[in-house]
């Protein structure tokens, strides 16, 4: 079957068999290494994208069921300067993620901080546990969560250094 | 590019090649059967079936070792078995060919008993006889016996196992993730039959492997390799999620049944010690699984006499080995609990006893040389009693406990201290396993670039190193940078492993860039500095009479504390928090180690609290009910270092988690329930069970 969807800004015709999972269409498709097919249930948090300006597990989705959605992957967003925000949060705070998490744990920080500009502990937390991979101790995560947010903060009500 | 100049190494599951074919493996259904033969029906056009007679065909060798097979082809030895692959250019179809497979057999009684075995299944054996075992039980006050249970886990690794093999030139290209490329270049050339200089290994990311990718990465880039010499064409085999968590190597079980001889007071005389290992079909490192459990077996505490008879046993199931410390910690659990149970029976505290029986300075265990040196056993335990609390905490729960024992209404809570350590001792006598070697280069424009296989560790480690060059240097960060850890461009190398390869390096960067800083001004640049270390092995490794060194030289020190609440409906236990008193030497960067430690205690408690495998029953299901340790369930964490400015010498600490804790969160619980349950993991219906019982 022909998919319609816009991704990352452009109009894409994708072709897709009735049982594909939307992650290994967009992959195989239009190569976003930023996607992985892993754990095929949800809980990893490497295939995630926006789907709509929701955060999504695209191994979820039926790619039938994008059609004519609007989708945004670690691709469009690596360089923006929310995304640029939270890797040096990230650094700032000695939490480094490892390569297979690192894009899904900046993408749900990018949600929650869209969501929540200030998130307490517990929210930061929960919303992690959508990236369950043991390679980053959550102190420093809350941490960094903590100083992407302060900068996020900083730059959009224009607050000075103290 | 990094921030720090150091490349990151790529994902296997991201790297593709021109032509490259996906390789999908055939597994056996049965776990013991023999005359294997494939049968599968036509293929579609582009795809292959590759058979063990195939690779024979090719002159290639199936055998790794005396029992590692890459393909089962007489005997199958447990259930998932690769048998054969199918190779072609979609993953997705390879797969679907690969599970629809047939396999002609004739099906065998698999053997799954483990601890009462035959003979045939003894994998290693060893022994140890000091003192007069007899002469103390027929003198002791009191003679307990008990046996300890660990069961089998998974280790969940960052990206599941695979490796590509790609022709580059006149070499073959293995691309995998490996904790030691240089097992995997040696294996490879093995089976191709061709020269090591033939092969050169490109390491992949390798994540968080806690020692669980040590040899096994090494077959399946065996595997890679013949089909890519059968095809021509590149091969990748990645195995699926599923596939990883089925058919790769989990943490051994044990079974270690304790019987000890103490006096009135409760100091220990001589221990007779039967430790049984199941290391499923086979593991090549059986022998250093053994022994370092062995090593570990008198915990910290000081014993006189003591008789042991250790083995590697075999079964029908997937291979199981080392994760997270190689064997230390069902040896260290064990000895633990059987001190718990020793306190039970005496009336004493735990830590009382614990105290009481701790190794001093000028004894030894194992008729080694007197301990020249104070072990700061006790300095640790006071400190951990004063950071956790300890004495209130366990008087009040125990005060609970005596005031509602079935504990219905009350808080079900227990608290526990551990102390223990970690050696970078090796006990095998393979050469190769135990050379580290660095190479570090000032070129031109002074930047310093540090070559060692071992630079496929974290980005911890990486910065660990580079702080540890700066300060010999005083050279910027940004100019240091790690080659790629390429079997062609660097020095052979023993295994990154969680206990030992990353202080050696580290005391060999150091090493080199001293070297460098002596030549600097004085010699044209570049500079090429080399250096090499062989950890020296157990002298009488294969004596089988005593280990006949001290087996805290060059250790860790840690003390842990964890305190545990049960829920009371489901019976779940829940850690509270947990704290750590460290004593590691030199500590490079504070942050690192305690980031660090913090990620390894999070492991080591899903070792705990999480599912573990039963390879019986091992299914789907299991796969999809598989979670470790949730985030908001994370306890609160506290880490203290001691006596890290008095040092120079930095030595590893990532095991240490795996050592105390499962042993902490045991005693921890053991007060909770007021019950010996005996084995780790306990789950809530068992729990229940126990806190039930009259």
């Amino acid at each position: 079957m022909i998919i319609d969807i816009t991704v990352n800004d452009q109009p894409k015709r994708l072709q897709a068999r009735s049982g594909d999972r939307l992650v290994d269409v967009l992959r195989k498709e239009l190569s976003l290494s930023s996607l992985f097919s892993d754990c095929l249930s949800g809980r990893c948090g490497r295939c995630f994208i926006f789907l709509d300006g929701r955060l999504a597990h695209s191994c979820l989705i039926p790619a039938f069921k994008a059609k004519g959605s609007t989708i945004v992957t670690y691709e469009a967003l690596r360089e923006t300067v929310e995304a640029r925000e939270i890797i040096a949060a990230l650094e700032k705070a000695q939490a480094l993620p490892c390569a297979f998490c690192k894009t899904g744990k900046i993408m749900a920080i990018i949600d929650l901080l869209a969501r929540n500009p200030l998130p307490a502990e517990e929210e930061i937390l929960e919303q992690l546990e959508m990236v369950s991979c043991p390679c980053t101790d959550p102190v420093s995560l809350i941490a960094a969560v903590g100083i992407a947010a302060e900068l996020r903060n900083k730059r959009k009500f224009n607050r000075a250094d103290k | 590019m990094r921030k720090d100049g150091s490349e990151s190494l790529p994902l296997l599951s991201t790297l593709q090649f021109p032509g490259m074919l996906y390789a999908s493996t055939i597994r056996s259904p049965a776990a013991c059967a023999k005359a294997v033969n494939l049968a599968h029906g036509p293929l579609p056009a582009g795809y292959l079936c590759i058979t063990p007679a195939d690779i024979v065909a090719e002159g290639c060798s199936l055998l790794l070792s005396d029992d590692i097979f890459l393909f089962a082809r007489d005997e199958v030895s447990y259930k998932g078995e690769p048998l054969g692959l199918i190779v072609g250019p979609d993953a997705a179809i390879c797969d679907e060919l690969a599970q629809s497979a047939r396999a002609d057999y004739e099906e065998e009684e698999p053997s799954l008993e483990w601890e009462s075995f035959s003979s045939s299944q003894i994998a290693y054996r060893y022994e140890i006889d000091y003192g007069d075992v007899d002469l103390a039980f027929s003198k002791s006050a009191n003679i307990e016996k008990a046996v300890y249970r660990n069961g089998i886990f998974d280790h969940h690794y960052s990206e599941p196992m695979g490796a590509i093999a790609n022709w580059e030139y006149d070499k073959i290209a293995i691309y995998c993730a490996s904790q030691w490329p240089s097992h995997v270049q040696q294996s490879v050339a093995t089976a191709m039959k061709i020269a090591e200089t033939d092969v050169v290994v490109k390491p992949t990311n390798l994540g968080k492997s806690l020692d669980g990718r040590l040899w096994f990465p090494s077959i399946v880039a065996c595997q890679a390799a013949m089909a890519a010499k059968i095809c021509g064409k590149p091969v990748k085999i990645l195995y699926t999620r599923e596939e990883d968590f089925l058919y790769t190597p989990k943490q051994a079980r044990s079974a270690v049944t304790i019987r000890s001889a103490s006096d009135e007071q409760g100091k220990l005389q001589a221990l007779d010690v039967k430790l049984i290992i199941n290391i499923g079909s086979y593991n090549p490192m059986a022998q250093e699984l053994v022994r370092q459990a062995v090593a570990a077996i008198t915990g910290i505490y000081f014993c006189p006499a003591m008789r042991l008879e250790a083995y590697a046993i075999k079964s029908n199931i997937i291979p199981l080995g080392a994760m997270g410390s190689i064997g230390a910690t069902h040896a260290f659990f064990s000895i633990e609990a059987h001190m718990n149970h020793l306190a039970k029976i005496l009336e004493k505290t735990p830590a009382e006893l614990k105290i009481l029986n701790m190794m001093p300075k000028g004894l030894s265990n194992f008729g080694a040389p007197p301990l020249s040196y104070e072990i700061p056993f006790s300095k640790i335990h006071r400190q951990l009693e004063k950071m956790s609390d300890y004495r209130r905490k366990y008087a009040s729960y125990e005060l609970v406990k005596k005031r509602d024992p079935g504990c219905r209404e009350g808080v079900v809570r227990g608290i526990a201290l551990t102390v223990g350590y970690q050696t970078g001792r090796s006990y095998s006598d393979q050469p190769m396993i135990n050379t580290y070697s660095v190479q570090t280069t000032l070129d031109r424009n002074l930047n310093l670039v540090i070559s060692t296989q071992a630079s496929i560790g974290s980005d911890s480690l990486k910065a660990m190193w580079k702080s540890t060059a700066e300060a010999a240097l005083s050279i910027s960060g940004e100019k240091i940078h790690f080659a790629p850890p390429n079997t062609d461009t660097t020095l052979p190398c023993g295994p990154l492993t969680l206990s030992r390869g990353a202080s050696i390096i580290n005391r060999l960067i150091e090493r080199t860039c001293r070297a460098i800083q002596k030549k600097r001004f004085r010699e044209s640049l570049p500079i090429v500095v080399k250096t090499q270390t062989k950890v020296l092995a157990n002298p009488k490794a294969s004596s089988g009479q005593n280990q006949g060194f001290q087996i805290f030289d060059s250790a860790s020190w840690c003390g842990t504390a964890v305190e545990i609440e049960i829920d009371r409906i489901s019976g779940e236990p829940t850690p509270l928090a947990v704290w750590m008193v460290v004593d590691a030497g030199k500590i490079v960067s504070k942050e690192l180690a305690l980031s660090s430690l913090r990620s390894s205690i999070i492991s080591a408690l899903t070792l705990c609290t999480g599912a573990d495998f039963d390879p019986d029953k091992g299914g789907r299901d299991q796969y999809l009910h598989d979670r470790g340790i949730r985030l908001q369930e994370i306890p609160a964490i506290g880490i203290e270092f001691i006596d890290s400015d008095k040092t120079t010498i930095a030595h590893g600490l990532g095991e240490l988690p795996f050592i105390t804790i499962p042993a902490a969160f045991y005693s921890a619980l053991t007060q909770a329930l007021g019950a010996e349950p005996r084995q780790l993991p306990l789950h809530g219906s068992e729990i229940l069970r126990l806190l039930e019982a009259p």
